[in-house]
């Protein structure tokens, strides 16, 4: 009777290591992925130029563009939907949050630094740029683990010419 | 005697308990690979020198997972342009703000079988598990 007892203690023992080592994995991947996407959005961001600047020389982001190009990319790349909850098939359950958005355009004394203290996150920028940081909350399969919420951040700068002017300053 | 019936009753429970998580890492690794392969071929293919994902870079994509022990039949690109256009062609990339959207998917096979053991319901061999993702083509001519 007594190895029964222990047959079973060991089957929960293991059964709940096998569940958290499933969970901490999956969650990785998530976290690897909402990076990525968020990479890819404001990447997408990044190229969206003001035709009207660019006809005087200046190399400047078309903000509105900028800003509807990312939340585009994000909802492909992370399978949601337009209000930013999940849509089926995709890994997510929760909705996702945009916490920070900015675009850092022509006008700022470049090398120009930005700064979320609520998020950490600090990145110095050369060029014009777009900013953004969202919440991913990972699904659990198992209640084996505390519940996460990642802060995916990330920066992407304009490509274009090393050597275009990119401060009304100095034009 | 009774110990010989509690092993034989727990004996389906057991094999599943030994064998099952490494079954769920191998589909685990799996995803990650697709994932990872999608990310490496979106990154090159939508950078400034490309603007496409041709069949020599399938090609090379299918070589890499092969050597993860996939089976390169199974494995099935799907390419397309958020425009509709080719993106396949190098001699037609996409332009810079145009997406290269790929998806790139692999059977199921047999990973799940052994849940039968203890009697949760096992997805088809032939269902695939799918990595998928867009990025915008960063491509001038």
């Amino acid at each position: 009777m007594s190895k029964l007892l222990l047959i079973l203690l060991m089957l929960t023992v293991w059964a709940s290591a096998h569940a958290l080592q499933i969970d901490e994995e999956r969650s990785i991947r998530t976290l690897f992925e909402s990076k990525h996407s968020v990479s890819r959005a404001v990447h997408a961001a990044a190229q969206q130029l003001n035709k009207e600047d660019l006809a005087e020389g200046r190399f400047t982001i078309n903000e509105e563009a900028a800003y509807a190009t990312a939340m585009e990319y994000l909802r492909l790349n992370l399978l949601l939907d337009a209000s930013g909850h999940p849509l089926p098939g995709s890994r997510l359950r929760q909705r996702v949050v945009l916490e920070d958005w900015a675009v850092i355009n022509a006008g700022q004394p470049f090398p120009f630094t930005y700064r979320n203290s609520r998020y950490d996150y600090e990145v110095t920028l050369d060029r014009p740029a777009v900013v953004m940081i969202i919440a991913v909350s990972y699904p659990r399969l198992f209640s084996m683990m505390e519940p996460i919420v990642w802060h995916v951040k990330g920066t992407a700068e304009l490509t274009g010419p090393m050597n275009a002017v990119y401060s009304s300053h100095s034009s | 005697m009774k110990q010989i019936l509690v092993f034989v009753l727990f004996a389906a429970m057991l094999c599943w308990m030994m064998f099952s998580p490494i079954y769920k890492h191998v589909f685990i690794v799996r995803e990650a690979l697709l994932q990872k392969e999608v990310d490496y071929l979106l990154e090159t293919g939508a950078s400034g020198s490309r603007g496409y994902i041709d069949d020599a870079m399938v090609e090379a994509s299918r070589s890499r997972l092969e050597q993860a022990g996939m089976s390169r039949d199974q494995i099935r690109y799907d390419i397309s342009a958020s425009d509709g256009g080719v993106a396949t062609s190098s001699a037609r990339p996409l332009l810079r703000g145009t997406g290269l959207i790929l998806t790139i998917s692999y059977p199921y096979e047999r990973l799940f079988q052994i849940d039968s053991l203890i009697g949760i319901a096992v997805p088809d061999p032939e269902e695939r598990m799918a990595a998928s993702g867009i990025k915008m083509s960063e491509y001038v001519p």
